[in-house]
């Protein structure tokens, strides 16, 4: 199910603080706001360090700056989980696989009860 | 990686001034996602609904609200702008929501807000990201602040939350501080 969440809040939670593109870039070490644009326009993805550091920079969580590309994330796993509980109900459920089953169970539920 | 869909629930307000245009997206009504103002030193029709096209794709709201033609006091440019801007989201897939300035009126009138400014402090005490920005109070010889028009794109946006929410049922009418969901502003008896 594709979200309808916006990929990233990164401008909403940059223009809260007061911070200019130009400022976000200085504390990434970049020379230039190119980048941080990109990722504010949904045509670019930072990667692991960068978005970090945007946590860090921006006083919110990962999920919070990134909320539809988590809830895309976060749905993906959510029909992995799905498989493989198929999967493990076929055989002779062994105590490590009753575990395994209902920590599936618990993250199919956080996807049942995501608004 | 763009949103595809259009959110439900967000909302992108549109508040056409001399030079330009000035806009906020809204998730809730207590929710700001983007504000801001998009002026041109030579306002030209097309450039603007290009500059509007862009935000709408961008942001992919369900709704676009303007200002309601109907009984407004706008120039014959401006009347013009909000027509052109209508039709895009119509061409766009959005539904446009045209907001009178008399209802803005009377669902601020119940904040004792009566005036573009009192108007201004009720938004920015709902939406605190807008706080730093409120325009200063205006004297005889001040021309209109520049970002005064998010200010009054953002009461459209709120106004037309609170007939939504009187719409749907959720809300009574007589309660003034259901405008909207947040927080009772302050300095409201």
């Amino acid at each position: 199910m594709a979200s309808y969440k916006l990929p990233n809040y990164l401008r909403v939670h940059r223009k809260r603080l007061g911070l200019s593109l130009n400022e976000v870039a200085f504390l990434l070490g970049w020379h230039g706001p190119s980048q941080p644009s990109r990722y504010e326009h949904f045509s670019r993805i930072p990667a692991l360090h960068t978005a970090l550091a945007l946590t860090v920079i921006l006083q919110a969580s990962v999920s919070e700056l990134f909320s539809g590309e988590y809830q895309n994330v976060k749905d993906a796993v959510c029909r992995q989980a799905q498989r493989l509980e198929a999967l493990l109900t076929k055989k002779n459920p062994d105590p490590p696989t009753l575990r395994k089953l209902a920590l599936l169970k618990i993250i199919r539920s956080v996807d049942g009860n995501r608004s | 990686m763009k949103s595809s869909k259009p959110n439900p629930k967000r909302v992108l307000a549109i508040d056409p001034t001399s030079r330009g245009f000035g806009f906020v997206v809204i998730e809730s009504p207590t929710t700001l996602v983007d504000w801001g103002v998009k002026t041109m030193r030579q306002t030209s029709q097309e450039k603007l609904l290009a500059k509007a096209l862009q935000l709408i794709r961008h942001y992919r709201p369900e709704t676009l609200v303007l200002e309601d033609q109907k009984g407004s006091r706008r120039r014959p440019r401006i009347r013009g702008l909000l027509g052109g801007v209508c039709r895009l989201a119509t061409a766009e897939g959005l539904k446009s929501s045209c907001v009178p300035v008399a209802r803005v009126k009377q669902v601020f009138g119940t904040f004792r807000a009566n005036t573009k400014q009192e108007i201004a402090h009720v938004v920015a005490q709902q939406l605190p990201e807008l706080a730093p920005h409120l325009p200063p109070y205006r004297k005889a010889w001040m021309s209109e602040d520049y970002y005064m028009a998010v200010f009054d794109a953002a009461a459209l946006a709120l106004t037309y939350y609170n007939s939504r929410l009187l719409r749907s049922g959720g809300m009574r009418r007589a309660a003034p501080e259901s405008i909207v969901e947040g927080p009772k502003p302050l300095g409201v008896a």
